[in-house]
């Protein structure tokens, strides 16, 4: 009686580990060159992001560069005819 | 026996358990297809983005380049207006540092020192006035500089005018009053060879030390000590007399009076 349990049990470990290998081998996972090509698409989109950040400082830089320099431009139109109006004294 | 039952199966659940989780850790090919979807549509935004960018910074840059232009000619119209130019306003502008050091200098001076220096606050005041001569003060840049400047310079003038005492020059028949005579009364330096601080204090008013004239009003510096501007004027003096003496031996070299 001992013996046949044992048996069963042993049995049935076998069937458990045979099934969950079963199941590993038969699920759907992508080779190596689709995982390859995943991590290239990756590596690219992170160096796009990069570039974008980088050119929207620029952008930035040059947006308030450009007001300042209408400030000066507008400064000395401002300059301009209060000189004139001093020459007029 | 009974162990080795028990080993068995440890094993065996240990076993079917990591087969578990390397199955449950893999990424199916589903989650892959919908990763690499999401990906490339993110790649796609970010290179349209991109190229957005790169054509407003292509467009900003045209347009700050043409500022810089502009700009340049606003300042070429403005220096026009007083007949002048870009170099002769950068030469102004430098010119305006010296006396503005100088200010900022002798605004950090004690009232006393200020004293024994208030031939450079006559020399500075002269400068500030010289530089508001030239047309290009009326740009408003040079012109709030030289207001600033003038702000200063007055307050140093008042600041001297404090602590300067003022003497009324009399008659020569009456009060025999001569710098050297001045400068010995007790109440003044009661020191004749102080007549230079007289002299140097006075510059505005005196311009041959031996003339004064009745009635002048006299500043008297404070202090008791001549500063490096007052020797130095004291010596060219002797100097100048020594040599009016050389030259006209018979004339009487004696008397020092009517400085």
């Amino acid at each position: 009686m001992l013996k046949c349990t044992r048996t069963v049990i042993t049995i049935g470990m076998a069937f458990l580990f045979a099934g969950s290998l079963f199941l590993y081998g038969c699920s759907s996972s992508p080779d190596e060159q689709q995982l390859k090509a995943l991590q290239t698409l990756k590596d690219e989109t992170a160096q796009l992001e990069k570039e974008v950040k980088e050119k929207e400082v620029k952008k930035s830089d040059l947006e308030k560069n450009i007001a300042e320099k209408n400030a000066k431009i507008k400064k000395c139109a401002e300059d301009q005819a209060i000189v004139k109006q001093r020459l007029a004294k | 026996m009974k162990l080795r039952n028990a080993l068995v199966m440890i094993v065996a659940v240990v076993l079917t358990l990591s087969v578990g989780v390397a199955t449950a850790q893999e990424m199916t090919k589903e989650q892959w297809q919908q990763e690499m979807n999401t990906l490339t549509q993110t790649r796609n935004d970010l290179q349209a983005k991109l190229k957005a960018l790169d054509a407003s910074i292509s467009s900003l840059t045209s347009e700050s380049n043409k500022l810089d232009g502009d700009y340049q000619s606003s300042l070429d119209a403005l220096y026009a207006l007083v007949g002048s130019d870009r170099e002769k306003a950068d030469a102004y502008r430098s010119e305006l540092d010296a006396p503005e050091a100088k200010a900022a200098d002798l605004m950090r001076l004690s009232d006393a020192d200020l004293m024994a220096r208030s031939s450079e606050v006559t020399d500075l005041d002269s400068k500030v006035k010289e530089l508001w001569g030239n047309k290009l003060s009326l740009i408003p840049e040079f012109w709030d500089r030289l207001t600033a400047l003038d702000t200063k310079v007055k307050s140093l003038k008042e600041t001297l005018t404090k602590q300067v005492k003022v003497y009324t020059v009399g008659t020569w028949s009456k009060d025999r009053d001569c710098l050297w005579n001045i400068s010995k009364k007790p109440d003044i330096y009661d020191n004749a060879w102080l007549w230079p601080r007289i002299w140097q204090g006075n510059r505005d008013q005196i311009k041959d030390p031996d003339i004064i004239h009745t009635g002048q009003m006299l500043k008297i510096p404070q202090g008791k000590e001549m500063n490096d501007a007052e020797k130095a004027a004291a010596k060219k003096y002797y100097h100048k007399v020594a040599a009016r003496a050389a030259a006209a031996p018979a004339a009487n070299p004696a008397e020092p009076a009517k400085k």
